[in-house]
């Protein structure tokens, strides 16, 4: 296996992972399950962590989507089985424009799946859209699929003009567990070119910190040994460096947080409906310390340059967040 | 066939990794049962005695561990719980430790981990497991019920206290471990919970565990409890040391570990202190099901 299907694998793993939490009723994501199968039931902390992941993302997410009135654009770069677009439908949360873009196998698969399940399709058919479909794109009105090489500035810039964004407009951009993967110097072009080409932009990165001390070096090599090499763990040090490599390529602010914070931003309530309770749960701390999201605006619109991370409920219909089978 | 010839079949079995029938199992289970019933909360061993830490059902581990430090009966040892949950092989892992209690009593101890729990194996992995290999929850069931008969400790030549976790702000004596009536589910909280929850911090006093259960032990706490109960070491596992050992508080604690380096704790009859180190047996010698492990991160 090559180091790029390696990293493509890792879109099974967060998307089988999301499902099995769905399934035990952390958060509601009627869409995820046309994208995977049911798989064996994960560690408890790995399901509470997807959970404090979605909700992180979601919250920063739908800050900007406020801030912008839905009036700006959400591209979310490696963006695997991503579901997102589906459940801000949903929520009359959808901005103008929606743009996923990742390898163009995982492209073709997630097409093959909106093509074959109803439910999935119907909702891009909604408003009369006409819907473009090739191998590896797809374009249905504001929701758009394109595969491009990251590494490949040219490439991003040429499918992202096919779908037609406007770089006037605020946009959001992306990525969770994605810039890590990548080359230093790619994922530093990646990110200079944004707010070169963009009169305004904010950035959400989801992904690995606190990646010097022994339990990121145990990481580093579990991670390696699956074909997975971390190029990109330079940036992963600690929150300073994550903000650094932003502030370094031409954005004008950034913030971050550790997903331990997040995780503690719950509300109690909602860590009381866990069974079994945090008390039965190990190690979750530690693996939840090695994660965070970071924030970055540039030339932001009122407003989107005060950012800071306020925690914003996941839709959800079963009250308790269940995983004892007996 | 003799009882003692078909557990030494069942050995063989296990010893390569293969699974015992569940009528089997069952027989076994009651029988681990009748021995635990007999041993103390603070179970008396004696020197030369190999100490080891969590298994977690990794059972070449287990076997490069044997390897390492000396088949059973030949080398006497003491496990400090966790057989079960994460590995592939819990099912293998566990039924093997309790034939060998069965066959070689004297020569093997085991005390109960946090994982030997019905709450904690029906979410990290044993419970599954069971069901996987036997197509029922049978086996679970026979297993959880000697959970409930392990021991909480061992004392050995009653110099050197050996617990999963560590301390309990409920516990002064060895007199009040003896004194818990163990044949329960781990409680959320109190004594026994503690013991099988609790870990060591460079700290005075008592601590709240991040864990949600069990208590952070400081030297002083210690130094107190070694004092008053005339230990010199307190021995434990429970938490992962990438060096496979590791000690606190000016050697008056040390963890244990089988994890990516394995440590086993070894003491001659004079107490005489050393540590065998080994690294998890290699990916090739450990058949590991076409099936990719789970994910231990968030990919």
């Amino acid at each position: 296996m090559s180091e790029d299907d390696a990293v493509r694998a890792t879109n099974d793993d967060a998307a089988s992972c999301k499902r099995a939490a769905v399934q035990l009723g952390y958060w509601k994501d009627p869409y995820i399950n046309y994208f995977m199968r049911a798989s064996e039931r994960k560690a408890p902390e790995i399901n509470r962590g997807f959970y404090v992941r979605v909700r992180g993302v979601h919250s920063l997410l739908k800050q900007f989507l406020e801030i912008t009135k839905c009036q700006g654009q959400i591209v979310n770069l490696g963006a695997g089985f991503d579901t997102t677009y589906w459940n801000l439908k949903d929520e009359n949360l959808a901005p103008k424009s929606f743009i996923e873009v990742d390898f163009q196998g995982i492209t073709a698969q997630k097409m093959y799946y909106i093509q074959h399940r109803k439910h999935l399709l119907d909702k891009l058919t909604a408003d009369q859209v006409d819907v473009q479909i090739s191998s590896t794109d797809l374009h249905a009105g504001q929701y758009h699929i394109v595969a491009a090489d990251l590494r490949n500035v040219g490439e991003l810039k040429k499918k992202l003009g096919e779908c037609g964004v406007d770089f006037n407009l605020p946009t959001c951009f992306l990525t969770e567990c994605v810039l890590v993967y990548m080359p230093p110097e790619a994922s530093e072009a990646l990110l200079r070119w944004i707010p070169e080409h963009f009169k305004s932009a904010f950035f959400v990165n989801y992904e690995q910190v606190n990646m010097g001390d022994r339990f990121g070096k145990v990481m580093i090599d579990n991670l390696r040994a699956r074909g997975c090499g971390l190029p990109g763990v330079q940036y992963c040090q600690n929150l300073e460096s994550q903000k650094q490599r932003f502030l370094s390529t031409g954005w004008t602010s950034a913030d971050a947080i550790n997903m331990v914070d997040v995780y503690r931003s719950l509300p109690q309530s909602d860590v009381q409906s866990f069974n079994p309770p945090p008390i039965l749960v190990d190690l979750g701390i530690e693996l939840f310390s090695h994660y965070c999201m970071v924030w970055a605006c540039c030339r932001p619109p009122l407003g989107l340059d005060l950012v800071i991370y306020k925690d914003a409920p996941l839709v959800t219909d079963k009250k308790v967040k269940h995983e004892l089978p007996l | 066939m003799s009882d003692m010839s078909n557990l030494d079949r069942q050995i063989e079995n296990l010893r390569r990794c293969e699974i015992i029938k569940e009528s089997e199992v069952k027989a076994l289970c009651a029988k681990v049962r009748e021995i635990l019933v007999e041993e103390s909360n603070v179970q008396r061993v004696d020197s030369p005695v190999t100490v080891c830490g969590d298994i977690h059902g990794q059972f070449y581990d287990l076997r490069e561990l044997f390897k390492v430090g000396g088949d059973v009966p030949d080398t006497n040892y003491l496990f400090l719980g966790d057989f079960v949950d994460r590995g592939f092989y819990s099912v293998e892992t566990f039924l093997l430790m309790l034939a060998l209690k069965v066959r070689y009593p004297d020569r093997i101890t085991l005390i109960r981990g946090n994982h030997e729990s019905r709450q904690i194996t029906q979410v990290y992995g044993f419970y599954d497991e069971c069901l996987r290999k036997y197509g029922s929850i049978t086996v679970w069931r026979y297993c959880i019920e000697v959970f409930d008969y392990l021991s909480l400790s061992a004392i050995i030549d009653g110099k050197i206290f050996c617990v999963h976790g560590g301390l309990s702000p409920s516990i002064q004596t060895l007199d009040q471990i003896r004194g818990i009536d163990r044949k329960q589910e781990v409680p959320h909280d109190g004594p026994m919970c503690d013991l099988l929850w609790s870990d060591p911090e460079e700290t005075q006093g008592w601590g709240v565990s991040p864990r949600g259960a069990g208590y952070l032990f400081g030297s002083d706490v210690v130094q107190q409890f070694n004092t008053s109960n005339d230990i010199s070491l307190i021995c434990r596992a429970h938490q992962l040391v990438m060096e496979g050992y590791k000690w606190h508080f000016n050697e008056t604690v040390l963890t244990v570990w089988c994890g990516n380096v394995a440590a086993i704790f070894e003491l001659d009859e004079h107490l005489k202190q050393d540590f065998k180190i080994f690294e998890a047996a290699p990916q090739e010698q450990r058949g590991i099901p076409s099936k990719k492990p789970q994910a231990n991160y968030f990919l």
